[in-house]
Order: structure tokens, then C-alpha cells, then sequence
């Protein structure tokens, strides 16, 4: 059980003009889950590097149980790591790859075999000890290198996109066993990917980075339904949230925006009352998928929610249900439809917009603009 | 239908095979007319066909080249300096190559500053003909009281072996995934262990090569064996040109070519026996790096 704490990470790689993480601050809970979620080249990995001690940092420190750790080096500061290549040692067996941190450190050699037997039952591994990792599937490998980790019993366990490398399938099946691991042993972890769904599902907490800046730090749902700014609103959901550049209008029944699809048919949005301010201004108004489908008799009544006729661009079904693109204000929007009311591209549709959960950007700055 | 396929196949087989069994000929011809030399008499070689097979098989001129052959003045065959090679190279090819995969050890997972530039400058060492070397080794072989040992020629060897050898191990090492060294090192792996206990046993393959090559090219060097050895510290290869060299009485060609075959022997061994992983290692290097 280990409280990991970021305060204020630099990193600036040697002959490099611009700061690679600029100034990260994160305070991990013991036995917390949070998942690192950003595009490419967005620092993630830096940061996990850092953590671990194979980079050094520039500047701010790294704390551990209320110990800064920044100087050590990797052996010395008791964290495992799972990477994404798994990095299994080829010439060793499975049982000496998990073995081998436990004998460099000198751990009795029975000891070491009752622990290699320990994890391997958790992992369901056992058949597999004497085999070589080139005769195991990538799903078997996978298992061995969190068995390595797991064998140290270290204080924190970092993964670096552990399941990029597996097919499809096999994924969400190893998505949910390192969740159901955690729910077991509660550790505290930290976790590397760029795939949102992956960081929805297993996350307790989500940062999200991007060039070396921590965007947004929250759990899923904060993440999901109050993005801070743009950059976290697309890159949060698939398919991702759709912006329109409205005009905030003030008539005798409230605050409105008034949205144009592809023939000219206008339809006004009721929007809430916190964006008085922003009246006859400009903004993005941030709207998800799942917030545009066909009428439903039971939300239809709310002041929030209002229908219009427009006409269907493109649909593509995903089996539970169908995506839909529309056109407003010039901009492809996509909205969420029943699989069991067929829409036909081409053709119009009755679809009820559900602005309760919408999210409204300052086109200037790009942050969401908060109720008051 | 199978007489149609293979009439229309047959010219066509025929020729690739003709071509291909000429082209082997031609290759094997030398070896072959070698051979049946060393193990004919001197009076067989005088009146028969060169490529003829020996009329009366003999192992005189192996037995004379081995140990009564004249090399210069001493007459006791070429024994004596076939063990002086083995013990110039089994040496200096082990002392390269470890050399070698230490140098590509740290070239490609502990770089530094400066370390692909290090890197390039010792890639200029394979380029450097040996001639050009010569006075500069030999004074300093001199200064180091080596000259005309065969510690000196081991010493001459590992230095030029090296800017091979480590080429060889770098782009091996450089193919295999940096997060084998992050995991080892979070596993509490330090500099030495990681070499010695990971990356040592996963290179068998560029061991071969490095192996083979480098002793080829040591055990057949003639150049360095002939200046900085003399005497009874001189390689086979050198022998071998003062055995051909040494003119009393009529030419054996037979003892010659016993003594080529001696001289060859050892190098071809150590391809059919490393062979297989000669080309293994070679592609693997050259595919993924």
C-alpha cells in the first residue's frame, strides 16, 4: 500500500528546445488506480519512464510514501513495471523470468519458488513455468510479464500500454482480468495507454495529458460528462463529441442557439441559464452522440429537450445501435439512433436533442465555460 | 496432361540444372585437382593428366608436409607452425569477439554522449588496409616487447578484429527491444548483470558469425604473420609460403598441396561445424537492424 505523489515534473531531454513535461503535479492515493491517457508524443511515457527511474528528471521530485525518491536509481526504488513489448527475458523459462528479479535480490531459493508458485496460481500460469516465452501466445506473455511484476511485491506497479500488442478479443478479456487483479490486491497502479475506452473502463482516476501539460485530472465520469477543455472533450469518447459555433440568443422563453442543417431548416436548442453572461457572443457548443437521437415520449417533455427534422448525411450500424451524421451550422455532427428504427442515409428524421448534458466551450480559450 | 507439363518443363530444368552443376565444377575444380595431387606420387603427377585420378593412392606427401617437409632451412614439416596458428588464433578470436560484444553492448543500450560518433570512427578501422599499419604496429610491438611473439600477432589481431567484431554485435544488439534492459534493470539488474545474464545468452547467432569471421581472417592472414613473427613464433600460413618456396632438387607438388590442404583445414571445419548459424546470424542482423 503506497501513496505516490508528482510534484511539479520537468523533464527536458538534452539538445531539445521545448520542455517535454512542463511542470506535472499528481497526487496518487494508496491503492488507487489512474490511467495516463494522451495522443502520441504527449509525454505519457516520459513520465512513466521518470517514475520508474530509467529517465531522469529536470526538475520537481517524486515521492513515496512521503519518501522522494528522484535520485535513486530503478532497483533501489522498489516499483514494477509492465511493458507494452513485455519484454520477457527469450533465453530464460517463465519461472526463471519471474524468478530473476527475486534472486538478484537475493531472496532464499525457497522462498522464491513458493513465491513464483503464488503468482503463478493468481495468473493461472502454472502449466506454462518451464516453457520458454517464444512458445506462448501473446495473451500467455502478457500474463508472465505481470507475473514478473507482481512476484517483487512492490510498492507501485506501472503498466505502459500493457495490451496495445494484443488482438481485439483478447484485449477486453485482459482489460477485465487486470481490473478484477486490482479489485483483489489493491494496489496502487499506474497506467499508460492511448486508448480512452481502456482508461474509462479500468481507471478510478483519469489525467490526461497533452504536450507535457496535465489537462484534466478526474475520474472517469468527470472526464466523460465535464471535459475541460476541448483537447479532453475530443479525445474523451468514440465516436468523439461533435462542436458547433452557436450564438447564444436571448428570447422571452430563455437563452437559445439556434442551429442550420444542410437544407436551410433552422431549429432553436434551449441552453441553460448559467451562460447569460455569453449572450449574443459566440460559442462551441460541445455535444455528444448518445445527447442526439429519435424522440422519446418519456424526455420530450423537459424544457431541455427538443426535437427537429433533419436530414441524415450518413449511417453507419454498429450492431446495439446506429451512427448517424447530420449537418449543423456546416459542421458533421453525429448522433446515437435506435438499431431498431432503421434511418436510411438520404432521408430525413424525426431527432430529439437532449441539451441536459451538452457543454459549452470559450471559442478564445478553448477551456469550458463552468456554471456559475 | 502430366507429358504435356513436364515436356514443357524439361529444356528448361535441363539448363538450369546444366548451368548450375557447370558453376559448381568451375568452383570445385581447384579443390578437386588439390586433392588428388596431395595423394599422388611425384612420378604420377609428372606423367599423368592433371585432372587424372592418382595411380597408385599415397599419403606420402601428407605425412612428408606434416613432419619432413623443408620450410627454409629447418626440414620438420609444417606441424610445428599448424599448432603456432592455433595458438595465435584460438586466442585472439575469443579475446575480439568479446571484446566486440562488450563494445556493441554498450554502443547500443548505453549510449552516451558522443557514442554514435565513437561508433562511426571505429567503423573506419575496417577499412584501414593492413599495409598501412605495418611500421607504426611494429614499433610499437617493439616498444611493448612483443615483437616476433605470438602475443604480439594476438595483440596485432584483436586490435583490427575489434572494429568488426563490435559492428557485428551493435546491430544485433541494436535489433533487440530497449525494455529488455529497462525490465532488468527494474528487476534489479546492474551493467554487468544484464550483459552476462541477458544479452550474452540471447547472441549465440552473431556469436557464430563473429566467430567464423574472425577466424578466417586471422588464421589466413599472411601479412602481419610474416612481418611481426619469425622463426619458430611464424603462422601456418607463412610456412606454407617458405615450404613452396624452398627450392632442392625436383618440385613436389604432391607435398605442396598436402600442406595447402593442412593450412585450409581448419577454417573449413569451423564453417561446416558453425555454419548454419553463419547465414542465420547474418540476416537477422541485417533484416531487423
Amino acid at each position: 500500500m503506497s501513496q505516490l505523489e508528482l510534484r511539479d515534473i520537468r523533464k527536458t531531454y538534452t539538445g531539445a528546445l521545448d520542455e517535454t513535461l512542463k511542470g506535472i503535479n499528481i497526487d496518487i492515493a494508496s491503492g488507487e488506480f489512474l490511467t495516463l491517457v494522451g495522443p502520441s508524443g504527449c509525454g505519457k511515457s516520459t513520465l512513466m519512464n521518470s517514475i520508474a527511474g530509467l529517465e531522469s528528471i529536470t526538475g520537481g521530485s517524486i515521492v513515496v510514501n512521503g519518501r522522494d525518491i528522484s535520485g535513486m536509481e530503478p532497483k533501489d526504488r522498489d516499483i514494477a513495471m509492465v511493458f507494452q513489448s513485455y519484454a520477457l527475458y527469450p533465453t530464460m523459462s517463465v519461472r526463471e523470468n519471474i524468478a530473476f528479479g527475486l534472486k538478484i535480490r537475493g531472496m532464499p531459493k525457497e522462498e522464491i519458488r513458493q513465491e513464483v508458485e503464488r503468482v503463478a496460481d493468481l495468473l493461472q500460469i502454472s502449466p506454462l513455468l518451464d516453457k520458454k516465452p517464444a512458445r506462448l501466445s501473446g495473451g500467455q506473455q502478457q500474463r508472465v510479464a505481470m507475473g514478473r511484476a507482481l512476484a517483487r511485491r512492490p510498492k507501485i506497479y506501472l503498466f505502459d500500454e500493457p495490451l496495445s500488442n494484443l488482438d481485439a478479443k483478447l484485449r477486453v478479456e485482459m482489460r477485465t482480468e487486470i481490473k478484477k487483479l486490482h479489485q483483489r490486491l489493491r494496489t496502487t497502479i499506474v497506467y499508460v495507454t492511448h486508448d480512452q475506452i481502456e482508461a474509462m473502463t479500468l481507471a478510478d482516476r483519469i489525467a490526461v495529458l497533452k504536450d507535457g501539460e496535465l489537462q484534466q485530472l478526474g475520474t472517469p465520469k468527470e472526464v466523460y460528462d465535464t471535459p475541460e477543455n476541448l483537447f479532453v472533450a475530443s479525445f474523451m469518447g468514440s465516436p468523439s463529441m461533435s462542436f458547433i459555433e452557436v450564438a447564444i440568443e436571448r428570447s422571452e422563453a430563455g437563452l437559445s442557439v439556434t442551429v442550420e442543417g444542410s437544407d436551410g431548416r433552422t431549429l432553436a436548442l434551449p441552453v441553460p441559464a448559467y451562460l447569460e453572461s455569453w449572450a449574443g457572443k459566440r460559442v462551441v457548443l460541445g455535444i455528444r452522440p448518445e445527447h442526439i437521437s429519435q424522440p422519446d415520449d418519456q424526455k420530450t417533455d423537459h424544457p431541455m429537450v427538443t426535437s427537429g427534422r433533419f436530414k441524415v448525411e450518413v449511417t453507419e450500424p454498429t450492431g446495439p445501435d446506429v451512427l448517424a451524421v447530420i449537418r449543423l451550422n456546416d459542421t458533421d455532427v453525429q448522433c446515437r439512433l435506435d438499431a431498431e428504427h432503421p434511418v436510411n442515409w438520404g432521408e430525413e428524421a424525426d431527432l430529439m436533442f437532449d441539451m441536459r448534458k451538452v457543454v459549452f466551450f470559450d471559442p478564445e480559450s478553448e477551456k469550458r465555460i463552468r456554471p456559475q | 496432361m502430366t507429358d504435356v507439363i513436364r515436356t514443357g518443363f524439361r529444356p528448361s530444368r535441363i539448363a538450369i540444372y546444366g548451368v548450375l552443376l557447370l558453376a559448381c565444377l568451375v568452383y570445385l575444380i581447384p579443390l578437386i585437382v588439390m586433392l588428388i595431387t596431395s595423394f599422388k606420387t611425384p612420378m604420377d603427377i609428372r606423367t599423368g593428366n592433371l585432372l587424372a585420378l592418382p595411380t597408385d593412392w599415397t599419403v606420402v606427401g601428407w605425412t612428408k608436409a606434416w613432419s619432413e617437409a623443408c620450410t627454409g632451412v629447418q626440414c620438420n614439416g609444417v606441424s610445428g607452425y599448424f599448432w603456432n596458428s592455433f595458438k595465435m588464433t584460438v586466442p585472439a578470436v575469443l579475446i575480439s569477439t568479446l571484446l566486440g560484444a562488450f563494445n556493441g553492448y554498450v554502443l547500443s543500450k548505453w549510449k552516451f554522449k558522443g557514442s554514435d560518433l565513437m561508433f562511426g570512427m571505429l567503423l573506419f578501422g575496417c577499412f584501414v588496409p593492413f599495409q598501412v599499419v605495418l611500421l607504426p604496429m611494429a614499433a610499437t610491438l617493439g616498444k611493448l616487447g612483443l615483437a616476433n611473439t605470438t602475443a604480439g600477432l594476438v595483440l596485432v589481431h584483436v586490435i583490427y578484429g575489434v572494429a568488426f567484431t563490435t559492428l557485428f554485435f551493435r546491430n544485433y544488439y541494436v535489433a533487440i527491444p530497449d525494455a529488455l534492459v529497462k525490465a532488468a534493470r527494474l528487476d534489479g539488474a546492474g551493467f554487468f548483470t544484464i550483459f552476462f545474464r541477458i544479452l550474452l545468452p540471447m547472441s549465440t547467432p552473431i556469436f557464430m558469425v563473429s566467430l567464423i569471421w574472425q577466424f578466417t581472417q586471422i588464421w589466413n592472414d599472411f601479412l602481419f604473420g610474416v612481418v611481426f613473427a619469425s622463426g619458430d613464433s611464424q603462422p601456418i600460413t607463412v610456412a606454407l609460403n617458405n615450404l613452396v618456396n624452398t627450392s632442392t632438387g625436383v618440385k613436389e607438388y604432391n607435398v605442396d598441396m598436402a600442406a595447402a590442404m593442412i593450412a585450409a583445414l581448419p577454417t573449413l571445419v569451423v564453417y561446416i561445424v558453425a555454419g548454419k548459424y553463419f547465414i542465420r546470424g547474418l540476416t537477422a542482423g541485417s533484416v531487423k537492424g
